[in-house]
């Protein structure tokens, strides 16, 4: 991820959502906005501090996302508390990384994650949250295309 | 059509099939309805306002409509919806699962050309490329799509049975110290570790090992 190497297991991470993601998409309702691809996809973000975004994403996950997912499914639940899990620690070491490595924040990268922030405070917390959630592939694959 | 009161039952089972992101929108017709169904599809870029209408697939009796052109951009995701008419009523729009054309799509296995010597077998394979619009059109190799893409290849001996598997990055692979004289088979398959995608394996090509000088 730019400068940081951090391991991650992306197939684990992917296995978990695919078991989740029609039950977790079918719970956000709204079609016509987007948290991490609004108003531009994330993909399109071509951005060289690639380590900085992906670092506030993981932050972002960690922080507002996956605590505020709880569902009345057990299954459900068990996936997202494993991939919540990898994330944590991804983000430990990619923490440790960005001070050693100066993972700095270009001012497109910024952006795109002021207006990230701004779409997820634009709905209530549980519906953001989960909508978020429903949109963890877009993340890994922004994540593997630009490995 | 007046769309009067809609009491027509659903469409079923609405859904996108895919292979090698060529996206079709597929249906059931609703229950109990005889011929004379007709059909309007619409669909939408998640995370955009609107929806828009497919005209090409306007007041069809079929059950399937091709969105490849409109889904064609694998950084997006979608949506898309069909609407049953039959003698003046109607049916709800029916809406497809949210479809990511990068992970939700099928891959057809490679094509597998192999040459022979006395002692060795070459083999060379070729992805599918991504669907495109027209063959004009410049052509995208799955690898660009997938960057994670290898390849799993069988080599059976013929005669002993005996098999042999390996996995690949590239798409060239020599196989060497076999028997001359000796009829081999391969078989190979695409195999993107993440998103998890495997496409089956091709049919066998066989040839023989030439006989010892």
């Amino acid at each position: 991820l730019g400068a940081c190497r951090v391991s991650l297991s992306m197939t684990e991470i992917r296995a978990g959502f695919t078991a989740i993601k029609a039950n977790i998409q079918s719970r956000d309702p709204i079609r016509t906005l987007s948290i991490l691809s609004h108003p531009q996809s994330l993909h399109k973000v071509k951005s060289p501090d690639r380590c900085c975004i992906t670092h506030h994403l993981f932050t972002f996950y960690v922080d507002k996302v996956f605590k505020h997912c709880r569902t009345e499914d057990s299954f459900v639940n068990r996936k997202i508390s494993s991939i919540a899990n990898s994330f944590l620690s991804a983000r430990r070491k990619l923490g440790q990384c960005h001070e050693q490595n100066n993972c700095a924040c270009g001012e497109k990268s910024t952006e795109k994650i002021k207006q990230i922030l701004e779409n997820y405070e634009g709905l209530n917390v549980t519906s953001a949250a989960m909508k978020s959630l429903g949109e963890l592939d877009i993340l890994l694959d922004w994540m593997e295309k630009s490995r | 059509s007046g769309e009067l009161y809609c009491s027509l039952p659903n469409p079923r089972n609405v859904h996108f099939e895919s292979i090698n992101m060529k996206n079709v929108l597929h249906w059931s017709a609703p229950e109990g309805t005889g011929d004379g169904v007709l059909y309007k599809v619409k669909y939408a870029v998640y995370g955009v306002g609107k929806w828009i209408r497919k005209p090409e697939c306007r007041n069809i009796n079929r059950t399937w409509c091709d969105l490849s052109s409109e889904t064609s951009d694998y950084e997006e995701q979608y949506y898309a919806s069909v609407k049953a008419f039959l003698n003046g009523t109607c049916s709800d729009w029916v809406e497809t699962t949210r479809f990511n054309p990068l992970t939700d799509t099928k891959i057809d296995p490679p094509m597998v050309s192999v040459s022979s010597t006395d002692k060795s077998i070459s083999i060379v394979l070729t992805a599918p490329e991504k669907w495109k619009r027209s063959p004009e059109e410049e052509s995208i190799p799955l690898l660009q799509v997938y960057p994670g893409l290898e390849y799993n290849v069988s080599v059976l001996n013929k005669k002993t049975k005996k098999r042999w598997f390996f996995s690949i990055k590239n798409n060239t692979l020599v196989v060497p110290w076999l028997e001359p004289g000796t009829a081999y088979c391969v078989s190979a398959q695409i195999h993107i570790t993440t998103p998890v995608l495997d496409s089956s394996f091709s049919k066998e090509h066989c040839i023989a090992t030439l006989k010892d000088k």
